[in-house]
């Protein structure tokens, strides 16, 4: 995956660069609007993560600009405006995602991970990773070709570890990818082992070899083994 | 009672000081006058009695209605005197009324003879004067009144017409514009003083908020790019293969310390822009779908803690506010219903043309009722809690005209909002 990050910020960039880079993710950075304009037009990417709030334009001009150039350039806007405005106003100039700043490097790489499938040509968007396959157009999973049936959570939460596959996810990472914010409404994230014991029946009944590795009162990680 | 009224009706009592006290002094002096005059008179009349004396007039001839001449004798050794004295005598043609008259009484030597000599003249009455001295001061009065009010109309119409659109100018003002005040141009130097004072003032004043929006706006802004580079770098350390349990713990808890710290500043920054007015209901919303949506939204969690959402919502309730707000509103309202809740309890959203209505089972508040809605008030046991969802709800209905309500009955926590403009 070629991805370019449009973000000011340096630092955030390094956190995203070192993150993703770990997968097999190309990631290039653009400073500002003048940098990115640049690199839009000389070369093409198959993710662009775009700040929009960049110190000499507007990002939702660069969006306009790309979608014009090369449309099947996929868009993850990141920012820190809040605002339904510009949310609404970025998907509709053709934007796949939006995600507010602070957020997961995790969430993000799932986002990006996401886009990308959608974004690639028919019979590429099937994902592997041992004995485990999923269809993403069909969301049909099967464990050493024998098919399982998954609920929604399960099905989000098996390709939430397999994008983010050997990193650590907390209790708190996975509650908020499959329930949003609002989950700290919630005394405890007791209800995320509860899906995790019955995504870990579904997947070891089998015969498939256990990949969820519990990381005790933090998370869990999900490994090749 | 405007600055004109107010001072014509000083002025007006002034003057009735004044022309009380000038009828006064106006009666004694016309009265001294008019005493003086007779006495004049009747002295010159005794004169000339004198002398028509001496030219042989008999004394039967000089001798009149009001004049008595009485020959007293020759070379008498007697003083010769003056004496004015007022007296009383019979009206001569009212019956039976009596007038005041000044009387001249003289004993006068006329070549060697003396004579008594008394004139009486009619005097003018005291009475009379004091009419005349009232009647006077009275038109005296009215025309004065007169024209006062005339003059304080047209001060009013003409003389303040500048002040009066200085004050419109002022009412006029709104924080948030950036042109500057429309204030007339006066030759008075007052309300040039004023008007380059009260355009100084404003301009501070927009200033002073634009500078303040600004700064909560970027803080909270700001805040969230070094928070976002915290919290990757705490995701980066925690992909370290050589951490233990205990170091990833601790990382953790440092996580969710800065995701409330980041909630934090979005929220505060949400009341400053509620606070300055950022959201205006451009028209009526369709607040019955927000509230469905919103519920729908919050259902699934409220489900994992294992309360069941009642719902009655009318289709088609319009409310006028801004759509952002109204679900920041509901969304808030039913968060609040959540987080507050208790084992097998329950929750229910109730909406009409009137009002909505959200109610949860709960313990009872630890904290006053009335400072619910205020900034960081919060239950003890609501530790996840940031205390600023009421807060917000309070200030949203506060700046769109909605009124809030709390109560808490038999174990349920009841919070309504009222539209008033649609009851």
């Amino acid at each position: 995956m070629k991805l370019l990050i449009v973000e000011d910020q340096q630092e955030l960039v390094d956190n995203i660069q070192a993150y993703l880079s770990r997968g097999d993710v190309v990631c290039e950075a653009a400073r500002n609007f003048a940098e990115a304009q640049d690199r839009l037009i000389s070369f093409s990417y198959d993710i662009v993560l775009l700040d929009l709030m960049l110190p000499d334009g507007s990002g939702l001009n660069l969006l306009r600009l790309l979608k014009r150039m090369n449309p099947e350039t996929g868009v993850l806007i990141i920012s820190a405006k809040n605002a339904l405005d510009d949310k609404i106003k970025g998907l509709e100039l053709g934007a796949d995602d939006y995600l507010t700043k602070p957020f997961h490097l995790s969430e993000l790489n799932a986002r990006l991970n996401a886009i990308f499938r959608r974004r690639r040509q028919q019979g590429h968007k099937v994902l592997e990773h041992g004995c485990i396959r999923i269809d993403t157009d069909t969301r049909e999973v099967t464990v050493s070709d024998q098919p399982i049936t998954l609920t929604v959570k399960e099905y989000e939460l098996l390709l939430f570890f397999i994008t983010n596959k050997n990193r650590v996810l907390t209790k708190q990472v996975i509650a908020e990818h499959l329930w949003g914010d609002d989950v700290d409404l919630l005394d405890s994230f007791d209800f995320v082992y509860q899906h995790i014991k019955n995504l870990r029946k579904k997947i070891a009944i089998e015969g498939c070899e256990e990949h969820i590795k519990t990381i005790y009162g933090l998370g869990y990680k999900f490994t090749n083994r | 009672m405007n600055l004109i009224a107010k001072t014509t009706v000083f002025y007006l009592l002034v003057s009735v000081l004044v022309f009380g006290i000038g009828g006064y002094v106006t009666y004694h002096v016309v009265e001294t006058e008019v005493i003086k005059e007779t006495d004049y008179a009747l002295y010159d009349e005794v004169q000339d009695m004198a002398n028509d004396i001496r030219d042989g007039i008999p004394l039967e001839i000089l001798r009149r209605r009001k004049a008595n001449i009485e020959h007293l004798g020759d070379h008498l050794q007697i003083d010769t005197f003056y004496r004015f004295t007022d007296t009383i005598a019979p009206h001569p043609y009212r019956e039976g009324e009596t007038e005041p008259y000044r009387k001249l009484e003289a004993v006068k030597e006329v070549d060697g003879s003396f004579f008594h000599i008394t004139i009486t003249d009619v005097f003018i009455e005291s009475d009379d004067i004091y009419d005349v001295v009232v009647e006077i001061i009275w038109r005296l009065f009215l025309i004065l009144g007169v024209g006062m009010l005339i003059a304080s109309f047209l001060v009013t119409r003409w003389l303040l017409t500048p002040f009066q659109r200085i004050l419109s100018s002022i009412r006029g003002f709104n924080i948030k514009q950036s042109e500057p005040l429309d204030l007339p141009k006066t030759t008075t130097r007052e309300f040039r003083q004023l008007n380059a004072f009260v355009s100084a003032m404003t301009e501070r004043a927009r200033r002073d908020f634009r500078t303040v929006r600004e700064f909560s706006e970027n803080a909270s802004h700001e805040m969230q790019t070094p928070l976002s580079i915290a919290r990757g770098k705490l995701e980066l350390l925690q992909e370290t293969q050589s951490l233990d349990q205990e170091q990833l713990r601790l990382i953790d808890d440092a996580q969710t310390a800065l995701r409330r710290l980041s909630k934090l500043g979005s929220a505060l920054l949400l009341l400053t822009k509620i606070e300055n007015h950022e959201f205006r209901a451009q028209h009526k919303i369709d607040f019955s779908t927000i509230v469905n949506t919103c519920i729908d939204n919050f259902e699934e969690l409220a489900m994992l803690r294992g309360l069941p959402v009642r719902r009655e919502v009318k289709p088609g309730v319009k409310v006028a506010l801004d759509p952002t707000l109204a679900d920041v509103l509901v969304s808030n309202l039913v968060r609040n219903a959540i987080r507050h809740n208790q084992e097998d309890g329950a929750i229910e959203v109730y909406l009409d043309h009137e009002r909505l209505v959200i109610r949860n089972t709960g313990a009872p508040p630890t904290i006053p009722t009335r400072d619910l809605f205020k900034r960081f008030r919060k239950n003890q046991q609501s530790e996840k809690s940031m205390g600023l969802g009421l807060a917000i709800v309070k200030k949203i209905c506060d700046t769109n005209r909605l009124v809030v309500n709390y109560d808490f009955q038999d174990g349920w926590h009841e919070i309504s909002v009222i539209f008033p403009t649609n009851v």
